[in-house]
């Protein structure tokens, strides 16, 4: 297909529809309110259904039950939203269900802002709901990256029966950029029929009855362990990241995801020109997190910058990459506020410069 | 493209109105007439004019949007001070609305004001963007707008591209499929508006005359420090 182009939501929408997904279910929330609008006029072009639900809550139980049925299906909301369906996504997750999750992220707590933020980085990566689960989360810094992921995710959580979730800042719902969909794109993992789908008994197969209800602590035990070895796999086989910048030797190396990749990447060509030589890693998968790939070019560099629209929930992760104390020092900017290229570059300086104070370890 | 005393831009969203706004205010600026912008988008949430404030503001150019807290605001406001301005224009007055259809409701809530005469209704179109994919999709969006907004559009306006990838070929045969639209549709097309790096290359092949656009509306990584703007237009200092 020729290239379009098309504002983050509608290529996460059509990404969507590429992908077989057939069933949207969402509530509406700022900032991406156009991946259900791009949706409710396209999934009856493809004789799909979409439903504004009533609230988050019914909408993520709606996935459950299609996902139940052995269908693709996906929603998307942003930050307060996603909190409200945390409960359901804990059950997607116990039931073992195949559900797509889009969160486009916006400013908190609370209400917060409508304007961008990466402060879901705990609730996507550590702290969702209750229970012994993990959410695969995959973070685009492109629309075009945006658009891929989307698809990917389908075929992972099918592959994985497991819920995942497509994260950006409300850049990536919002921007406009050349998208192309490619009609030869093949599944990226073998997926067998879902014979443990409920589409109605007929004496032919054992009950496909869909729960995440164990009161038999020895049975919720082995299914807990059932559960573990997917994460396991998950983290053996599905992280992504992304390196740029000096090759062999840097002057720091900064870690980002997301749109604020893209703007450290234009602070690091600009730095270049002067001279200053800078690695970056940008986790494409927040979860399972690229700890190696972290370690492995943190080592070109004697110190670390972070960047981020929080106040430094990955430095966490960084450091767990680590494996020993280093300096590691971090930018951010919240509220909604956006971190800029000169920022970086500026804070860079002042690393080589002796200047910026290091992130101090409890 | 500007010469009328009241240019109202209207389109499908996502065609370029905000950009073709703000390049018309501040072209008209730098040539001294006096200019109010009205943002009038209640569409998008975000690259938005009124994120451009300080720069219309250092180019003398009058903004009419949400202050305050409401400049971030994903509400329908429509500021009142656009009636006055209408009703005893000074200068030109360029009204920037939201997007499709839904966007150009907002016309309807101000009729009774807009001017009868000397006033230009240009549609905005860009073919790589996929609700309007050809001419077709273009004249019906034209309708759509006539019909929820109740106003007349005058012209379109031809801007087909890519952003970074775009292409001479892109922005011609754009042109070419704007014409054929206007055919149809009896409009003219009043001009193609062409990004600066590639005017050069496409005046003398296109079908209608020429608009020479800055890009001003970017994400933050492609924005040169000196702007300063607000909003996540751009970037926020």
């Amino acid at each position: 297909m020729a290239k379009k182009l098309m504002k983050g939501a509608e290529a996460i929408g059509e990404a969507a529809v590429q992908a077989g997904c057939h069933l949207f279910f969402g509530y509406p929330i700022t900032p991406q309110n156009e991946i259900p609008e791009y949706l409710s006029s396209r999934m009856p072009q493809v004789g799909g259904a979409f439903v504004q639900a009533e609230s988050e809550v019914a909408s993520i139980n709606m996935l459950y039950g299609a996902a139940g049925a052995g269908e693709r299906v996906m929603t998307s909301s942003s930050s307060p939203g996603i909190s409200l369906m945390a409960e359901g996504i804990s059950y997607c997750a116990g039931a073992e269900l195949p559900v797509v999750i889009v969160n486009i992220m916006r400013a908190g707590p609370g209400l917060g802002g409508i304007l961008p933020s990466q402060a879901d980085y705990f609730q996507t990566t550590k702290g969702m709901a209750h229970g012994d689960f993990r959410l695969l989360a995959l973070a685009p810094w492109s629309i075009q990256e945006a658009a891929d992921l989307v698809q990917d995710a389908f075929d992972l959580a099918d592959y994985y029966r497991n819920p995942v979730m497509v994260v950006g800042d409300g850049l990536i719902g919002q921007m406009m950029e050349p998208v192309e969909f490619y009609e030869d794109r093949q599944p990226i993992k073998e997926l067998p029929p879902k014979t443990w789908a409920s589409t109605g008994w007929k004496r032919d197969r054992p009950k496909a009855i869909i729960n995440s209800l164990f009161l038999d602590p020895a049975e919720l035990e082995r299914h807990n362990f059932h559960l573990k070895e997917k994460y396991d796999l998950m983290e053996r086989d599905e992280v992504r990241f992304a390196t740029y910048g000096a090759v062999d030797s840097a002057d720091v190396v900064i870690i980002a995801y997301g749109t604020v990749a893209r703007v450290c990447l234009s602070a690091i060509e600009a730095l270049e020109q002067e001279g200053i030589k800078v690695a970056m890693v940008r986790p494409i998968t927040l979860w399972p997190f690229p700890y190696k790939a972290v370690r492995e070019v943190a080592s070109k560099a004697k110190d670390i910058l972070v960047v981020e629209l929080s106040t430094g929930q990955m430095i966490e992760d960084v450091r767990l990459a680590l494996h020993r104390p280093r300096p590691i020092h971090f930018h951010c900017r919240l509220g909604g506020m956006l971190v800029s290229p000169e920022e970086v570059i500026d804070k860079v300086k002042a690393i080589k410069a002796g200047t910026s104070e290091e992130v101090q370890h409890a | 493209m500007f010469s009328r005393q009241v240019t109202v831009l209207v389109g499908h969203f996502g065609s370029g109105k905000t950009e073709i706004a703000l390049n018309g205010a501040l072209d008209l600026a730098a040539r001294g007439e006096r200019v109010t912008l009205a943002d009038l988008d209640v569409v998008k949430p975000y690259f938005r004019a009124r994120s451009a404030r300080f720069i219309l503001a250092e180019a003398g150019v009058d903004l009419i949007a949400p202050e305050g807290e409401n400049v971030y605001a994903d509400l329908p406001i429509i500021v009142p001070r656009v009636r006055d301005v209408l009703r005893r224009p000074q200068g030109k007055v360029i009204l920037d609305v939201g997007g499709d259809g839904t966007g150009a409701r907002v016309l309807g809530s101000i009729t009774d004001v807009l001017p009868k005469t000397g006033m230009n209704v240009l549609v905005v179109v860009n073919f790589s963007r996929p609700s309007t994919p050809d001419p077709a999709g273009a004249v019906a969006m034209v309708r759509e707008i006539e019909r929820v907004s109740r106003v007349r559009v005058t012209g379109l306006i031809s801007n087909t591209h890519m952003l970074e990838e775009t292409t001479p070929e892109i922005v011609v045969s754009g042109a070419e499929q704007a014409v054929r639209a206007g055919n149809e549709l009896g409009l003219p097309v009043v001009a193609s508006a062409v990004h600066q790096d590639m005017a050069s290359s496409v005046n003398g092949a296109l079908p209608c005359s020429i608009f020479v656009l800055n890009r001003i509306v970017k994400p933050p990584f492609e924005v040169q420090p000196q702007r300063r703007t607000m909003g996540p237009l751009f970037v926020l200092n």
